[in-house]
This record gives C-alpha cells, sequence and structure tokens, in this order.
C-alpha cells in the first residue's frame, strides 16, 4: 500500500467497515477449507458466521486473529480499520491482538490455563491498557469482573481456573476480552459448552457489552436460533465457500439457497411444529391413557450418593408414567439427575426407595440375570455415536451382537434381522461391512438406534441421541425415529436439554431440578402455560429472536428412508 | 497446608518406611537364607586359608551363630543406628567404607543431574524456537541418540578427546574439577534424553491447548507465552521423571567412576563384589533403597504443592456446576 493511501484510510471514512474480507481462502497443507470468503462488519454492528461442522466458520475467525495452526495458510484479504493483517509481519500484527481485536473462545473449560491463577492471566490482558500502575491495573481488572456479572471479583480473581463453573469461567474470558477496550470481538461459538440458561445469560452480555462498549461482534456459531437473535448480518458457510449472505431479516424471511432453506427447516427453534403428523399417533395413545396401565411407571424413586461422607441426593422422589407409543422428555440442566434417573429406570443402579416397572415387570431389586429378560425390551441409545460403537469391529457385527448375546434365532434368520433393521433407519446394505469410524456422525446414530431396534424391544431410553450432531444431522436422526414410533408402536424416554427439540418430538414433559421433577405435563401444558419459575427460565433460554421466523406449519417431509449418500 | 495434606504427606512416609523395610529385609534373606550360604563358602575356601578357631571368632564376631530372625534384627538395628557392621575384606566397619566414597560419588551424581536437566533444557526450548530450517527436527532427534549410546563410550570419547588429545583435564587426576564436569556430563547425556523426551512432548501438548491460543489471542509474545504459561504445567511431570532417574543416576555413576577412575561408592562396590564382601553390599544396597524411596517421596510431596489441579484423596472439592453460576442478573450488575 503506498503511503498515501494508508493516510486516506487513515482518515476513516465514517461509512469504511470496520473488518472487510475479501477473496479469502485458507488451506491446511494442501487441503484447502475456505474458499474465496468475502464479508464486511461495520463498527459497532454484529455478524454472524453459520455453518455445520467443517464449514469452515472457526477456520475463517482463527485467519482474522491470524491463530490458524502451523500448517495453515491464508491467502486473500482482511483489513481492519482499512489496514491489511495477513501480510503484516508477526511483530507490527501483535498489537492488534487483545488490544484492538479480542477473543472469545469455544470451550472456557480449557481455555485458561489450569496452573495458574485468574488472577495472574488477567493481569496479562491488563498490561495492555496504558496504565501503568500495577493498582490501578488491578482495580480496572476487577472492576470489569463485575461488569461481566461475576459477583465476587476477588474471589474470583485469587481462583484456579479448575474452581469455578463453565459459566464464570467464560464471563472471565469475556472480560478478559473486552478489557483493553477492542473495538472488534472475535466469538467462536461462546456458548456451545455451556447450559441453555446460562447460554441465554452469556449472550445477553455479549449483547450488553456490544451496546456500552461499542464493540463490533463477529460471531461464529452452528446455531442458527442464536444467530436470528443476536445478529445484525449473517454469512451462511457450507464446505468453506459462502451459500448466502445478507441482512438477517432477509436471510430468515427469504433465504434464497437450497442450504439455507434447509438449515432453516432443520433447526428445531424455527419448526416446532415440523413433525406433528408423525406425532398424532402418540397423541391419540395419550388421549386414551386412562383404559390403559402405563407402559413405563416410575413410583417415588429416590437415590443418594455418598461423595467424601456426604450425602448426595441425585435423585429425588421422582414419580412419572409413559403411555405405550408415546414419547416422554426428561429435560434439565446439567447436574439436575436426568442421567441418574434413566441409569435407574435401566437397572444400572438401584433405587433406595421407591418402584420401577417396565410393562408391568418391576425393574428394582432384580439381578443382572433376572435383568435380562426386561433388558430385552429396554434399550439404550447413548449420546456419543462417536465413542459408544467398538471401532475394531465391522457395523453387521455391531448391530448383530444383541442378537448373539441372548441367542435368539438361526445364524440366517440374524442376519436378516440386522438387514432388517438396517433398511428400518435407512442405512444401506453396502454399509454392513464398515467399521464405525468409515461412517459419517449421523450414520453412526443411525448404527446405533439399528443395534437398539435388533432386539424389537418397546421402549427405547434416548440420552440425549443427537447433541453430538449438527442440526440437519439431527434432523435426519429425529425424523428417523418418530417415523420407527409410528411404524413399530415403540415408546421413548427422551432425554435432552434442549427445550426446541423436546418441543419438535415429545407428547409428555418432565422438568429435572436438583434431581426433583419439578414440573410434568403434556408438552402443550409445559411449553404454552408453564407453572414453574424454573420451567420459565429453561423456556426464556430457547432463543426468542428466532419467535419472529419461527413456522408454526409443518414441513413438507423429506424423502429419509432412502439410501444415504456415501460420505 | 490443608489437613488433607498432612494426611497423605502421612500415608506416604508410612508407605516409604514400609518399602525400605522390605528391601532390606528382601536383601538380608537373600543373602542369608538361601542354600550355598556365600559367607561360609568365603570362609570355608581353603585358598583363603582361615584356621577352623578364625573361622569361629568371625562366625561369633558377625553374629552368623544366631538364629536368623535375631541376626536380621541386630542387623536391622545397627543399620538405623548407623552401625552397618564389619568388612569382611578390610575389617573396618562398612559405614566408614562408605562415608569416605560417598561425598565423590555425592558430587559427581548432583553434577551429572544438573547437566542432564541443562542439557535438557536447552534441547526443548530449541525445539519450541528454532526455526524448521535451523534444525529444529534435528534437535528433535537429539534425545534417542542420547539415550541409544551408553554412557561408558560417551565416557571413553571424552576422556580421549578432552583428556589426551586437547589435554583440558589430566586422566591421572580424576578428582580435579575438569576431570569432574567431564565425568558429569558422560552421566548426564543418556539421562538427559529421558527429560528432554517428556519436556518436549509436554511443550508440544501445552502449546497446542486452548489456553494457548487464546493467551496468544490476547497478545502474548512468543517467549511471555513460554515463560508464563508453559512452562511449568510442562516441567511439572518432570519432577516425577527426574525422581525415577535417580536410580540411572546412581547405576551410572558406578561406571562411570570406574571408567574415569575416580574412587567413589562405584569403586568400593566393584571391589566388594569382586571379594563377596557381603556385609558391604547389603549397605550399599540399602543405601541405594533408601535414596530411591526418599527422593521420590520428595517428588510426590512437593507435586500437590506446585499443581492446584491435583486432588487428593479425600480433599475432593466438588466441581461447580451450573447451580453454582450464581452470578446476578446482568441488569443488576451493571455498574452505573
Amino acid at each position: 500500500m503506498a503511503p498515501q493511501d494508508r493516510l486516506t484510510t487513515f482518515l476513516n471514512r465514517p461509512s469504511s467497515p470496520l473488518l472487510r474480507a475479501e477473496g479469502l481462502s485458507v488451506a491446511y497443507g494442501t487441503h484447502r477449507v475456505v474458499t474465496n470468503v468475502g464479508f464486511e462488519l461495520g463498527r459497532g454492528k454484529s455478524l454472524a458466521l453459520i455453518g455445520e461442522s467443517g464449514s469452515g466458520k472457526s477456520t475463517i475467525a482463527r485467519a482474522v486473529l491470524r491463530l490458524l495452526p502451523a500448517t495453515g495458510h491464508a491467502t486473500g484479504r482482511v483489513e481492519f480499520d482499512g489496514e491489511e493483517l495477513l501480510g503484516l509481519p508477526g511483530r507490527r500484527f501483535r498489537p492488534f491482538r487483545g488490544r484492538r481485536i479480542g477473543f472469545v473462545p469455544q470451550d472456557p473449560g480449557n481455555s485458561l490455563n489450569p496452573v495458574r491463577t485468574i488472577g495472574a492471566q488477567a493481569m496479562e490482558a491488563a498490561s495492555l491498557l496504558d496504565e501503568p500502575h500495577k493498582a490501578l491495573r488491578k482495580a480496572l481488572v476487577l472492576e470489569t469482573f463485575a461488569q461481566v456479572g461475576l459477583d465476587n471479583p476477588q474471589r474470583v480473581y485469587d481462583s484456579y481456573p479448575h474452581q469455578l463453573s463453565g459459566g464464570m469461567l467464560q464471563r472471565v474470558l469475556i472480560g478478559l476480552a473486552v478489557l483493553p477496550r477492542p473495538s472488534l470481538l472475535v466469538a467462536d461459538e461462546p456458548t456451545s459448552a455451556l447450559d441453555v440458561t446460562i447460554q441465554k445469560r452469556i449472550l445477553d452480555l455479549l449483547s450488553k457489552l456490544r451496546e456500552e462498549l461499542q464493540i463490533s461482534l463477529l460471531l461464529i456459531t452452528h446455531d442458527l436460533a442464536i444467530a436470528a437473535e443476536r445478529a445484525d448480518s449473517i454469512v451462511v458457510l457450507k464446505d468453506g465457500a459462502i451459500q448466502e449472505a445478507g441482512s438477517t431479516a432477509t436471510v430468515f424471511s427469504a433465504p434464497s439457497s437450497f442450504y439455507a432453506r434447509k438449515l432453516h427447516g432443520d433447526v428445531p427453534a424455527l419448526n416446532p411444529d415440523r413433525y406433528r403428523p408423525l406425532r398424532e399417533p402418540g397423541f391419540r395413545h395419550l388421549d386414551a391413557r386412562r383404559e390403559k396401565t402405563p407402559k413405563i411407571e416410575v413410583r417415588g424413586v429416590t437415590k443418594n450418593f455418598t461423595v467424601d461422607g456426604k450425602v448426595l441426593t441425585a435423585v429425588n422422589d421422582v414419580s412419572f408414567d409413559v403411555q405405550a407409543g408415546t414419547t416422554h422428555a426428561l429435560v434439565g440442566e446439567s447436574g439436575s439427575g436426568k442421567t441418574t434417573a434413566i441409569r435407574l429406570l435401566l437397572g444400572l443402579e438401584q433405587p433406595d426407595t421407591g418402584k420401577i416397572a417396565v410393562g408391568g415387570e418391576q425393574v428394582n431389586g432384580k439381578s443382572p440375570e433376572q435383568l435380562r429378560s426386561v433388558w430385552r425390551h429396554l434399550q439404550l441409545v447413548y449420546q456419543n455415536p462417536f465413542t459408544s460403537l467398538d471401532p475394531t469391529w465391522n457395523v453387521e457385527k455391531i448391530v448383530r451382537e444383541p442378537l448373539d448375546r441372548f441367542k435368539i434365532g438361526t445364524d440366517q434368520e440374524r442376519a436378516l434381522a440386522v438387514r432388517k433393521a438396517f433398511a428400518d433407519v435407512g442405512l444401506g446394505e453396502h454399509l454392513l461391512s464398515r467399521k464405525p469410524a468409515a461412517l459419517s456422525g449421523g450414520q453412526r446414530q443411525r448404527v446405533a438406534i439399528a443395534r437398539s431396534l435388533v432386539l424389537k424391544p418397546d421402549v427405547i431410553v434416548l440420552d440425549e441421541p443427537t447433541s453430538a450432531l449438527d442440526v440437519s444431522v439431527q434432523a435426519d436422526i429425529v425424523e428417523v425415529l418418530l417415523s420407527l414410533q409410528v411404524k413399530l408402536g415403540l415408546t421413548y424416554i427422551f432425554v435432552s436439554h434442549d427445550l426446541a427439540l423436546v418441543r419438535q418430538l415429545a407428547h409428555t414433559v418432565s422438568v429435572m431440578q436438583r434431581g426433583r421433577i419439578v414440573e410434568h405435563g403434556t408438552v402443550g401444558e409445559i411449553f404454552d402455560t408453564p407453572r414453574q419459575p424454573y420451567t420459565r427460565s429453561l423456556l426464556e433460554s430457547i432463543p426468542s429472536g428466532a419467535a419472529r421466523f419461527a413456522r408454526t406449519q409443518p414441513l413438507q417431509q423429506r424423502q429419509i428412508f432412502n439410501e444415504e449418500k456415501i460420505a | 497446608m490443608s489437613k488433607a495434606y498432612f494426611n497423605y504427606a502421612g500415608k506416604r512416609l508410612l508407605q516409604a518406611i514400609v518399602v525400605i523395610l522390605l528391601s532390606y529385609v528382601f536383601t538380608f534373606v537373600v543373602v542369608s537364607i538361601l542354600p550355598g550360604d556365600p559367607i561360609t563358602n568365603v570362609l570355608n575356601n581353603p585358598q583363603n586359608g582361615f584356621t577352623p578357631d578364625e573361622i569361629k571368632e568371625i562366625i561369633a564376631a558377625q553374629g552368623l551363630d544366631k538364629p536368623i530372625p535375631v541376626q536380621l534384627w541386630n542387623a536391622f538395628s545397627g543399620f538405623l543406628t548407623g552401625d552397618l557392621g564389619l568388612s569382611m575384606r578390610t575389617n573396618r566397619p562398612v559405614a566408614t567404607l562408605i562415608a569416605e566414597v560417598l561425598p565423590s560419588t555425592l558430587v559427581l551424581a548432583s553434577a551429572g543431574l544438573a547437566v542432564a536437566l541443562l542439557l535438557a533444557a536447552i534441547i526443548a526450548y530449541g525445539t519450541q524456537f528454532l526455526p524448521q530450517r535451523f534444525g529444529q527436527g534435528l534437535l528433535r532427534g537429539f534425545p534417542s541418540l542420547f539415550l541409544s549410546v551408553p554412557n561408558f563410550v560417551i565416557g571413553l570419547v571424552l576422556i580421549h578427546l578432552f583428556g589426551f588429545q586437547l589435554g583440558v583435564f589430566r586422566v591421572i587426576e580424576p578428582d580435579s574439577f575438569w576431570a569432574t564436569l567431564f565425568a558429569a556430563i558422560a552421566l548426564g547425556i543418556p539421562i538427559s534424553a529421558q527429560i528432554a523426551e517428556v519436556l518436549i512432548a509436554n511443550l508440544d501438548h501445552e502449546s497446542g491447548q486452548d489456553y494457548a491460543t487464546v493467551a496468544r489471542g490476547r497478545g502474548l509474545s512468543q517467549m511471555r507465552l513460554f515463560v508464563k504459561h508453559l512452562l511449568k504445567p510442562s516441567s511439572l511431570p518432570v519432577i516425577t521423571v527426574v525422581a525415577l532417574t535417580i536410580g540411572e543416576l546412581l547405576g551410572g555413576s558406578l561406571i562411570t567412576e570406574t571408567v574415569f577412575g575416580r574412587n567413589g561408592l562405584g569403586s568400593l562396590v566393584q571391589r566388594s563384589v569382586s571379594t563377596q564382601d557381603l556385609p558391604v553390599l547389603q549397605a550399599v544396597v540399602s543405601l541405594a533403597a533408601v535414596v530411591f524411596v526418599v527422593v521420590n517421596l520428595i517428588a510426590d510431596l512437593t507435586y500437590p504443592l506446585l499443581d492446584p489441579r491435583v486432588k487428593l484423596l479425600g480433599t475432593q472439592q466438588r466441581r461447580p456446576t451450573t447451580a453454582d453460576d450464581s452470578s446476578l442478573p446482568i441488569s443488576k450488575a451493571v455498574t452505573p
């Protein structure tokens, strides 16, 4: 850049954007992950980069901050306040970091040095201020901690990271990012590792700071609903290329690209009634409940754990019924007792008091041998398909194992049952010989569901079955689950912290807090007329800005039972 | 320090004492109970020319006519009070023999450890800061190279090069400063390899952690990041490795002493083995066990003091959950 050009950009016309990317491409070695991306972010504005995993959104954030790993190489232009960043030598770029561009990372639990106090790390950020006195710098740190809503700044200052919760750590990190008063904040999935209610508070905090301090926000997120609520404009990415860009209102009310439309349709918060036709049979079962005994009965179940001599009540006097052919959702934040509740239901733990019956058969107080007959009718699909399948087995063996264990049928019948389960979840037979590593996340979770189906169970316990998956994959899995429910009359226990998803697929809901069920009812009762403040706070955590764009009509169903494309 | 720490320290101390006790009993039992008792073998060997009266006298003096448990008790209580018995070869107290040579070995071992630590630190630092084209990869190969060369070879090369060729030290004065330094280098090189390996692996791991990226994003220079953030968590596991290499340091110093002609614990052991001087060997083995256990005890006791994450048994703090995020609603927290 010629000197006089630099001068004119320095005089910085008010209309010039704060951050401008042009023809930005990033490659790791020879593998290109971002291709020709351009966008503009105005002063005091917010821009969301949205996309699924592998879309290159985090890579773009790192390229702007020049924090790519050694193998990553960015080309193109990134202008900040009129100055090109990518070509600057490292020495000249470093003053931008922290001082002018703040960074809020994804996982607060790993983003602070575990062996140094919060205070020591905060003082590093404070050293970027033009404040020569250490005592004053410390006072500024404490003031910032208070500003981000940490109610005992001195205690936080003296703590080590492992002594604080995830929400508190994210507040600390946001505080450290805004402390040197940068004009741009890059937030890379700032809430994806946090509980829903904390997520809302953190996003509120970011919005507040943006207004108070006139900071521009580059928000990286996979959550369309969050982007809809928090961003002025949106860039939709897929496989490292821009699919669509524009103001939030335009992208949401009239998405022009196929991918944006599909994403929009897949986000639970935007489509509460998407699966209405598939849920109807369940609601009919629910209406007929007075005539039948429930499939699952849980009565006054309490479970205590003793940790370091202290008694911890994980599940406290919990009771609920589930009718055959319906979905019952257990919702609550981490530590609310959801997981313990399903472990009790599966007979993996014994309750201290209370009674649990599945299909009229008592589960509690039985030996593992006696439970085998119960387990035939009761299956679990686990949260993380990336760790729940044995990586050394092929898929056929994985799905077939329950049949071998229970010695059901001849070899030929077992092979047939496996193929039928495979067809039920919409997987092609050509995948049978693959190892889990050769499958995508969605395919793996389908394998896990197929495995739970081969025994022809009546009840399937779904422990956050989609929390490790992208939204579009999540939509596929939910559709598979609901179709199977209609087809086979399955009863589901669905554990989740994602209320928008619960609203899409459950029939009845129990809200758990600190081991107790604080409220339960049909999905309509819970979502339309919540009685408890805790339930209301959970509901408020569903990004409300999204409501403007929500559809109330079910979408046309997609053809899902065709064979998946091979990844 | 907290009560839990003292509980932990007490337990570890007790364990250490038990280990020392067992190792003592084990060596004792191996020496005296197994058939073919080497002591009587030595005495009864006609070549040694002991008369039956002398044999009786020696056996009585060594207390070998008493029942085994009594012998064990006598020997052990002696060991605790510093009376290690009499050497069979020289008839002098074992404690005196060891005291004569111990300082020389201690000097060599600690100098060797210092060399090892310094070398490991230089190599590890280089792998983090040397640009790829200035031989960073080569530097990463050093530890495996060091490990694969036995220290007596290094010692011989050093003696030849610096003793004979360059004349930096005189080989006939093994206790001079320069001779000691080169002996320490020969001893320290293989040990530095293990420490460097751990340090490099930890530095690589830590610098890839999120917190390092975030700290870089906060505007820290590479140097500050290294000193303030990476060095401590990377060095903590080194404490354990150093404690474990103490055995090697002792064993290595025996060989190095022989190569450099130093009169230390090594040459004492060598003489005692060749003459089957069992009281000396028993004492040296037990002493080595004590040193090894004590060093590891110190390592275990310092670790919790340095790493705030280490949770001691029985002190598990409940990890805070979201329920503890008692932060004020944001509107209230805003300072006007």
